[in-house]
């Protein structure tokens, strides 16, 4: 079980994290968790990890459709995928 | 009895007094316990199996203190305050469960990773930049033992666990503990006691021929103890060869199967490691349970306890563990009479105090090492309320010089 992550692969699992299936139980705070991880890199934007945060407790709230309501900015970076695949 | 690790013997004069009756009672002792015993010594707070996969955790209340036991993404099992270094708050509310990716503080919402460190702070922009080590989430000492694992607050008198239990190391590792699972969530109990009357009846077995019917039937003809002796106890029984009256006792000894990877004197034998000041680690051929009480107020305590079974168990191992546990439950029920029987008498002045037998040795090696720690315990009468603290550091400096 001791296996470190590669800074890719931690990326990979946090971008998972951030578009985790909503209603999932805990998915609400993983999102929030990640969207600080991407926050930290300058790739989200601090408008949008309010929204997450606002949602963190809530797992069957969707912090995307919440942003897309109130009309909030979500990139930083061009080149950071941000839509699931 | 002598063994070969260490001095058991009783000795042929003994002073048989037990501790004074208002130390049962006292708030000022109380606060002195939980600092200088409960958090200065190691506790069990958990076992491996309670965290199973990395981002498990498991809260661990403490006299005043919280910490949160978690795994982390690379399997490593860390300890920390449950305190966030914000503003105080429980990082973690429940008592356990599974954390999809960092920890969450539910009050302000900062963000934690799994091995402690500030991952960010809530609304960042309100704040400079937080170094992510300085920030983090601060660590408590753990070390696991066997598959326990143990916490302690504060920097105490005590060794390491594994030197602190190191005359079991042998027996204790022969039971392979750290592969097994829990049979349910840790059990707690609040007891209308000074948690001291609950070890005081657990530190002998003289009581067990009267007090334990089931006990006495599975294994009253070879129970005996050893006393504490630098911080630890044992005591060891093996099954009647009667086989047992009673309806439980009987089946659980038909049902009980000697396991082969224990030694022959383990195949039919219940043993108890007795861990100064408040907790005991007891095997069975089917399973390794912790139990411990803490101090709530002078005449309240928590009784706690975890069982873990073997992960793979067929039908008659099941059947031989839950035969046990109905013993076991009955035994509970029977000390938590006793523990309240003994706590009243301290309330009482009329009680003269205990006087001891030879069968109860274990009862004054452990109040012995409870004057060790704190020397106000040697004081017959109750020393003023609040008076007590200095009194206890001018005995202590008088001890030690």
């Amino acid at each position: 079980m001791n296996v470190s992550l590669s800074a890719c692969q931690e990326f990979d699992k946090q971008k998972g994290m951030l578009f985790c299936d909503v209603g999932i139980k805990g998915s609400g705070a993983a999102r929030y968790s990640a969207a600080m991880y991407f926050y930290k890199q300058g790739r989200l934007s601090l408008e949008m990890l309010e929204i997450c945060r606002r949602c963190s407790k809530f797992d069957h709230e969707d912090p995307f459709k919440l942003a897309e309501h109130e009309g909030i900015d979500l990139l930083l970076q061009s080149d950071f995928e941000f839509r699931a695949e | 009895m002598r063994n070969d690790i260490r001095d058991v013997e009783v000795p042929a004069e003994w002073d048989r007094r037990g501790l004074p009756g208002w130390c049962y009672h006292s708030e000022a002792l109380l606060t002195l316990e939980k600092e200088e015993l409960f958090k200065t010594h190691w506790q069990i707070a958990c076992h491996v199996s309670d965290v199973p996969e990395p981002g498990n955790y498991h809260t661990f209340d403490l006299c005043g203190e919280r910490a949160i036991i978690v795994r982390d993404s690379n399997g490593e099992i860390r300890a920390f305050h449950n305190i966030c270094r914000h503003r105080g708050s429980r990082v973690v509310a429940d008592e356990k469960g599974h954390c999809r990716n960092a920890l969450v503080c539910p009050f302000h919402g900062w963000v934690y990773n799994l091995d402690g460190t500030l991952r960010g702070a809530a609304r960042p922009d309100s704040f400079p930049d937080l170094d992510k080590n300085e920030f983090g989430l601060r660590p408590v000492e753990c070390e696991i033992w066997n598959g326990f694992i143990f916490l302690r607050f504060r920097d105490g008198p005590q060794p390491s666990v594994k030197e602190l239990l190191s005359p079991f190391a042998e027996e204790a590792a022969a039971y392979q503990m750290a592969d097994k699972v829990p049979v349910e969530d840790i059990w707690t109990e609040e007891t209308p006691v000074n948690w001291k009357s609950v070890r005081d009846v657990d530190n002998e077995g003289y009581h067990v021929a009267m007090a334990h019917p089931a006990l006495q039937d599975l294994y009253g003809a070879s129970y005996f103890d050893e006393p504490y002796v630098s911080g630890v106890s044992r005591s060891y029984a093996e099954f009647n060869r009667s086989g047992g009256r009673r309806w439980a006792v009987r089946n659980y000894t038909k049902m009980s199967k000697p396991q082969d990877y224990l030694p022959e004197t383990l195949h039919q034998a219940w043993v108890y490691y007795g861990i100064f000041p408040n907790a005991v680690i007891a095997m069975t051929p089917e399973t390794a349970l912790f139990y411990q009480e803490f101090p709530l107020s002078t005449n309240r305590s928590l009784l706690r306890s975890g069982t873990y079974r073997h992960a793979e168990e067929d039908r008659q191992q099941r059947a031989a563990r839950y035969l046990a546990s109905r013993i076991d439950r009955e035994t509970v029920e029977e000390d938590i009479q006793l523990t309240i029987w003994s706590n009243e008498s301290m309330a009482s002045t009329s009680f003269e105090g205990f006087y001891l037998s030879d069968l109860e040795y274990g009862v004054r090696t452990h109040h012995d090492h409870l004057r060790k720690v704190l020397p106000v315990y040697n004081m017959e009468q109750a020393p003023n309320e609040d008076d007590l603290q200095m009194i206890n550091s001018s005995l202590d400096a008088s001890v030690a010089q």
